[in-house]
């Protein structure tokens, strides 16, 4: 089912100018953002091969959702000089999605914000591998799970910077919740070999905060709306900031509808 | 509205509450001192009803009720509010959400219909006049990078926003310089009517200099040693403790 329904076209082989695309099973396994061009991606529930490659100051938005067991995914992002690419990611059903991105051209910049939550025996794999392959590229990755029942989530990723990538930005962090039996494992790996950069990683995996918890109790909440109250705020940050403005409504509807069931 | 009966109460193995005795009638202000770790807060807790304290004896009877038989959600829609005194961070949860939610479960619980979305903006702005809280404050994350003043004139905005039948506010003035300690007296004050009472948790007199207290209650290791009016509050404010302790002692 579709939620995401705007005027979409389906993506072709080369892109230039504006517009806001989806893909279709005509889709290339290789596209070209060219150069100057300011694209936008909507990709709901369809199982993508990608290689998208970004010209010199072209601009990528991809909203990307998966709410639909057994599509996988696996995307990869290549930014020429000055090209930006901003990803949402929303899961929660069961899937294994990959995204690889090299910034190739000085002052490329990539941002990823994702999100799975899953419940039952759901079971995800999330891989976000960056590269920073030269000089003054900026990356950011923030990936919030949460998991309840007996579900099991995976973050792996990888950011590495080549040896003359100086002034590389980069910033990589998973933040998960499990409750019940479920269980998250988070593999965030950081390889530097420049010596000028500014690169944090981090990541945790935690329970819910009984405190919060209690205080919103004794505000009269019950104890299951004090706790998917607490897991709505933990993930709204990434829906929020999303990179096409008019998705967010939707996405936050898909998180609230999943949270029931957790 | 509450009577306290030899009240026990434990954390684990330890007992803190060791036979409380305590009446509050509608219309009332009691205040309750005492040294630090008299059990206080645990009081406060166990009234609450946080899950993490074990009553091992006696009785609580709130609004002609059982008060122990019910959940923490369930003694806040009847009207008990408890004001923290460490008031916790939400991230990503904004009041003006939090607060609606809050409200509107308080409305289920008496066959009231939710406010609609004018209805709420109109209480917000009226309630937070109340303790001159900036409306800007309410579309940010639950007390997240407030001050320790801002998180407590919260504490009391969401008191204005619940209209509680007994407040109890745990340390409410502690950490708070005199503007604010003003402006959430002034809150409290405002906020008391005939058919309310307020249970006010201070170490310090200065608060009940805008609070006035009809009982001032002594809390030492676990029972309440002594009550008086609000000159007892003076005379521990001038001379300590110690006096009242070695008196108890005697006995």
């Amino acid at each position: 089912m579709r939620r995401i329904s705007f005027d979409t076209q389906p993506i072709g082989a080369a892109v230039v100018g504006t517009g806001r695309w989806t893909l279709s099973e005509a889709t290339p396994s290789r596209v070209t953002i060219e150069a100057g061009a300011e694209v936008e991606l909507i990709i709901e529930n369809q199982p993508a091969k990608l290689q998208l490659t970004l010209e010199r100051d072209a601009r990528l938005r991809v909203v990307h959702v998966i709410t639909e067991a057994g599509v996988h995914s696996s995307l990869g992002v290549n930014l020429r000089e000055n090209a930006e690419c901003r990803v949402a990611q929303v899961i929660t059903a069961a899937t294994e999605s990959g995204v690889e991105v090299s910034l190739a051209g000085s002052g490329a910049s990539f941002e990823l914000g994702g999100v799975f939550l899953l419940s039952g025996d759901q079971r995800c794999g999330v891989r976000v591998d960056v590269r920073h392959d030269v000089s003054d590229c900026r990356s950011r990755t923030l990936y919030k799970g949460v998991a309840s029942g007996s579900a099991r989530g995976e973050f792996s990723g990888i950011v590495y910077v080549a040896p003359d990538a100086q002034r590389t930005d980069s910033e990589q962090l998973s933040r998960n919740i499990t409750m019940a039996d479920a269980h998250i494992a988070t593999r965030p790996q950081l390889e530097i070999y420049a010596d000028d950069v500014r690169c944090s990683h981090g990541a945790t995996v935690g329970q819910l905060d009984d405190q919060a918890v209690l205080y919103m109790r004794q505000r009269g909440l019950s104890l299951e709306m004090a706790k998917r109250l607490q897991i709505e705020g933990f993930v709204s940050d990434v829906v929020l900031h999303a990179p096409i403005a008019e998705c967010c409504e939707t996405l936050v509807e898909i998180l609230h509808e999943k949270l029931q069931s957790l | 509205m509450l009577k306290v009966e030899n009240l026990h109460a434990s954390v684990g193995d330890k007992e803190i509450l060791r036979g409380i005795n305590l009446e509050v009638k509608a219309g009332e202000v009691h205040a309750i001192m005492g040294p630090n770790g008299s059990g206080k807060s645990t009081l406060a807790s166990v009234l609450a009803g946080n899950e993490k304290f074990t009553v091992t004896a006696g009785s609580v009877e709130y609004m002609g009720e059982d008060l122990m038989t019910l959940s923490i959600e369930e003694r806040s829609r009847k009207g008990l509010f408890l004001g923290f005194q460490y008031p916790v961070e939400i991230p990503g949860v904004t009041m003006a959400n939090f607060m609606k939610l809050a409200v509107n479960e308080h409305r289920k619980a008496k066959g009231l219909a939710p406010l609609t979305a004018a209805e709420y903006l109109r209480l917000m702005r009226e309630k937070s006049a109340i303790v001159e809280l900036d409306s800007k404050l309410t579309a940010r994350s639950v007390n997240e990078g407030f001050s320790g003043g801002e998180k407590k004139k919260n504490e009391i905005f969401q008191m204005a926003m619940l209209d509680p039948k007994l407040a109890i506010l745990d340390e409410t003035d502690s950490g708070l310089d005199i503007d604010a300690l003003r402006i959430v007296a002034t809150g409290v004050t405002r906020l008391k009517r005939e058919d309310n009472a307020t249970v006010v948790i201070t170490h310090y007199q200065r608060l009940l200099d805008y609070i006035v207290p009809d009982y001032v209650h002594v809390l030492y290791k676990g029972r309440i040693i002594y009550t008086g009016d609000k000159s007892l509050a003076l005379k521990l404010e001038k001379e300590g403790y110690d006096w009242l302790i070695n008196d108890y002692k005697e006995e």
